[in-house]
């Protein structure tokens, strides 16, 4: 938007048509900013959408569409270019893994690999020729897997079906051999396998993927729709030139009209915030070894947070659609950069900065410290710190967003 | 008949022009049009471009003090994914390491843990691992059936050559190597493995986004956003096709940046053929116009399309089948996908792209998103003709009410009538 643009925006106050308060122009206090805001909430269907059906969409849908935990028979192929009793009993040993759905029987490699191209399956087993032969022989043939690492989940699954297969044909044909050579086959048995490590996942042990994403996922979409509203909110104001009204119920303080604007947001988020947790831990029994008290002070202040650091954002560019287009960006990018699923000190040094940018990040951090692996409060205290930093950020900008206010300027 | 059909054709070069004046004179269209499709996928890019998550920190709790444990520890910190990061005296102090971010994982080998191999049993060591993250579980879990495997080869090999020597000359070394092969994504990279996908998505959302937003400013007050948005001609269709011709003319560039520059500047796979995939996405991109201007009947104000549409981009994300098989699926859920144009662009770009799928492949991909297409403009036509240029006639009509009543109170000021006037003397 240039200049003159900028200049020439319709900034006559109160001229067109008053649309969004309703209340009289008498009226003022914080009672009266609070029953307006209200009313405005309750009046119109985007917001309706934007602070209770997206959000409970979004909630709804993840813990719907993950309730699995896991998939399980993936779709996958076995190339069996040997074809005697061998490799035959590697493949009814692979057909009958839980994981594993073996829908294809190509003759080649080629043919398999057609397969996978076209999404038939997501990768598959390679016996070669003279398998058994080779292997008996001594002459060391070589299993090869292929699995389809585009698709992440169903390949790691499908490589861990695979490799367990492998090994156990690896075995059994050391059993044999030892056997074979004299060895009693119980004193051998353990000798198959003289070294084993346990993983044991803390508080998630069957890799259930509703819990891993639905805690980090689900508070960055609050954050995003709370960010989102906010901006959306506070810019109606500037837009429909309300903001003057707004501060003149509020006797010219924009703490106090802020304070009473957004309260009613505040005790919407707080409740959706309240059911997100309930939903989660309680009805979901998700694992939680943290005192319920912390974690609601977590979630609250979490809210007050996202909603500072939107109002921020606002203070800083306080263009409706500019400031919408940063919290979305932000609001978007913080699924990513707030390490959820990529680890922060994996990423370069310059961006892994930005991890510590946006509230979620500590509420995620919070949530594995205290509801997951169950460790003291000590360990969270900076990040409920962080909170505090976010509530007071938007102090910064009062002075800018009362000035926009007072001169409501919108730029479409 | 011609002389119709050379009408009609006029009139879509006259709303594409003047369309195209549109964006090019609206910011807000045009940050969504060119910002968004170059920033977005470089800024993904970047965050993920690491691809492997390498030498995380666990902690050793090592009960059993022998060379063997010792080996242990040194072969999991020798693997790529695992950092020894030191030795905990207990448990508790693994833990309190643990509960800091100091490591997250950790490896007890309890005491005796020598001695089983000595005397013929499994020797058994645990690892606790912080679930925040399945990247580092998982690289953890990999370096430890690594290291496992590798150990338990080593020893069987030397047991068989103390018990039957002879069978050491069979069975030296591996009896039977497995090998194991990454398609598509030869590394086993987290960006490679999202991005194809991502991009695809920025492309939908960065079309509904830029529709929704024009159609929103189109039913709002003139005086309001200054311009007169209203641009169409008597035929729904022919407005909406000149609409999307103008809007593909700016898009064409960042589009084409996004799905071969973006690639090409952080190595992923490209193993498809460019026009093969353009030719892909062109029945995807019709899908998106089609949705986008059924998605014109919810947006009544420009900046709405913030509110309603950027969170649906995970939901997307999530129906593509890129993170969750679409095979295994809830029926409902998968019944949503398959309206989704993303998730067949996303299905297919990705074979494409990354496992050098041919069109020929991709076939049922690609006649769904052109059943999609057309199903997409059937309902947009509809919104359009029942909800849309109704609304936008309404408006209009008060806008002309609005405006010969500001005119009269002498709103925009004296000057432009007086220029009138002089162009009237003149």
């Amino acid at each position: 938007m240039s200049d003159k643009d900028h200049n020439t925006a319709v900034t006559a106050p109160e001229r067109t048509p008053e649309r969004s308060g309703s209340t009289p122009i008498g009226e003022r206090g914080v009672k009266a900013i609070f029953l307006r805001s209200l009313v405005q909430i309750v009046r119109r269907p985007i917001t309706w959408a934007g602070f209770i059906g997206l959000p409970l969409f979004i909630f709804l849908f993840f813990a719907s569409f993950l309730d699995k935990g896991l998939p399980t028979r993936i779709p996958a192929g076995i190339v069996d270019k040997d074809g005697t009793s061998l490799s035959r009993e590697i493949t009814q040993t692979l057909g009958g893994m839980q994981m594993v759905d073996i829908r294809v029987t190509p003759n080649s490699y080629t043919e398999a690999r057609h397969a996978v191209q076209c999404g038939e399956i997501y990768g598959f087993f390679l016996i070669p020729e003279n398998f058994q032969a080779n292997l008996m022989a001594g002459r060391k043939p070589e299993i090869t897997f292929y699995t389809n690492a585009v698709y992440f989940v169903p390949a790691s699954l499908l490589f861990k079906t695979f490799k367990s297969t492998a090994v156990y044909t690896k075995a059994g044909v050391a059993m044999n051999i030892v056997q074979m050579a004299g060895q009693n086959a119980e004193e051998a048995a353990p000798l198959m396998q003289p070294v084993n490590i346990s993983a044991r996942g803390i508080g998630n042990p069957t890799l259930n993927y509703a819990i891993y994403l639905c805690n980090s996922f689900l508070p960055a979409a609050l954050q995003l729709m709370i960010m989102l509203m906010t901006v959306f909110t506070l810019g109606q104001e500037i837009k429909y030139h309300t903001s003057t009204r707004l501060l003149r119920m509020a006797d010219g303080s924009i703490v106090k009209a802020l304070f009473a604007k957004l309260l009613p947001q505040t005790l919407i988020w707080m409740a959706l915030a309240t059911f997100l947790t309930v939903w989660l831990y309680k009805f979901n029994h998700f694992p939680m070894h943290a005192g319920w008290g912390w974690l609601l002070l977590s979630e609250y202040m979490f809210v007050l947070a996202s909603q500072g650091f939107a109002l921020f954002v606002f203070g800083l560019l306080p263009n409706l659609r500019l400031s919408l287009s940063v919290c979305a960006l932000l609001g978007i990018l913080s699924f990513s950069i707030a390490a959820f699923s990529f680890p922060e000190e994996s990423m370069y040094p310059a961006v892994a900065i930005f991890s510590w940018l946006m509230p979620v990040r500590y509420n995620f951090l919070i949530y594995i410290s205290q509801v997951l692996n169950g460790d003291p409060l000590y360990y969270s205290r900076v990040w409920y710190a962080a909170y505090i930093v976010y509530m007071i950020l938007p102090f910064t900008m009062l002075w800018r967003m009362k000035k926009e206010m007072l001169k409501p300027v919108y730029v479409p | 008949m011609w002389k119709r059909f050379k009408h009609s054709l006029k009139g879509i070069y006259i709303v594409y022009c003047r369309e195209l004046k549109l964006i090019i004179s609206d910011m807000g269209l045009l940050l969504f049009l060119c910002f968004l499709p170059v920033v977005y996928p470089l800024v993904y890019s970047l965050i993920y471009n690491p691809e492997l998550v390498k030498d995380v920190p666990m902690v050793v709790v090592d009960n059993d003090r022998t060379p063997l444990s010792r080996e242990l520890a040194r072969k999991i910190d020798a693997c790529d994914q695992a950092w020894v990061r030191g030795y905990a005296s207990d448990l508790s102090e693994a833990r309190r390491a643990m509960a800091g971010r100091d490591c997250y994982a950790i490896l007890e080998i309890p005491e005796g843990f020598e001695r089983s191999v000595g005397n013929n049993s499994t020797a058994q060591a645990v690892m606790y691992c912080d679930m925040g993250l399945l990247l580092r579980y998982r690289g953890f879990v990999v370096a430890a059936t690594n290291v496992m495997m590798d150990m338990g080869a080593e020893i069987l090999t030397q047991k068989i050559d103390d018990t039957v020597p002879l069978v050491g000359t069979v069975a030296d070394g591996d009896l039977l190597p497995i090998a194991n092969i990454n398609m598509g994504n030869i590394q086993g990279g987290f960006d490679t493995f999202i991005m194809p996908g991502i991009v695809v998505l920025i492309l939908q959302q960065c079309i509904i986004l830029v529709i929704g937003m024009a159609g929103g400013a189109k039913r709002e007050r003139r005086t309001l956003v200054r311009y007169d948005a209203d641009n169409y001609e008597p035929s729904i269709f022919g407005t909406m096709c000149a609409q999307m011709l103008a809007y593909i003319t700016i898009l064409i560039l960042p589009a084409v940046f996004m799905i071969h520059y973006v690639p090409l500047i952080f190595s992923f796979p490209i193993a498809g053929n460019l026009f093969e995939e353009m030719a892909f996405l062109l029945p995807m991109v019709i899908a998106c116009f089609g949705l986008g201007f059924a998605f014109q009947g919810l947006v009544t104000e420009r900046e709405s399309v913030f509110v309603c549409w950027v969170i649906t981009s995970v939901v997307f994300l999530f129906l593509s089948g890129m993170i969750w098989p679409r095979y295994d699926m809830a029926p409902v859920w998968k019944a949503l996908s398959d309206i989704c144009p993303s998730t067949w662009g996303v299905e297919g770009f990705i074979k494409m792209s990354s496992n050098g799928s041919s069109l020929a492949q991709v076939s049922h991909e690609y006649l769904m998103l052109w059943i999609l297409a057309a199903a997409w403009w059937a309902v947009g036509w509809v919104v359009q003709l029942t909800a849309v240029r109704p609304a936008m006639l309404r408006q209009q009509a008060r806008n002309i009410i609005i405006f010969n009543r500001l005119m009269r109170s002498g709103y925009f000021g004296g000057k432009k009538i007086q220029n009138d006037r002089t162009d009237d003397r003149q």
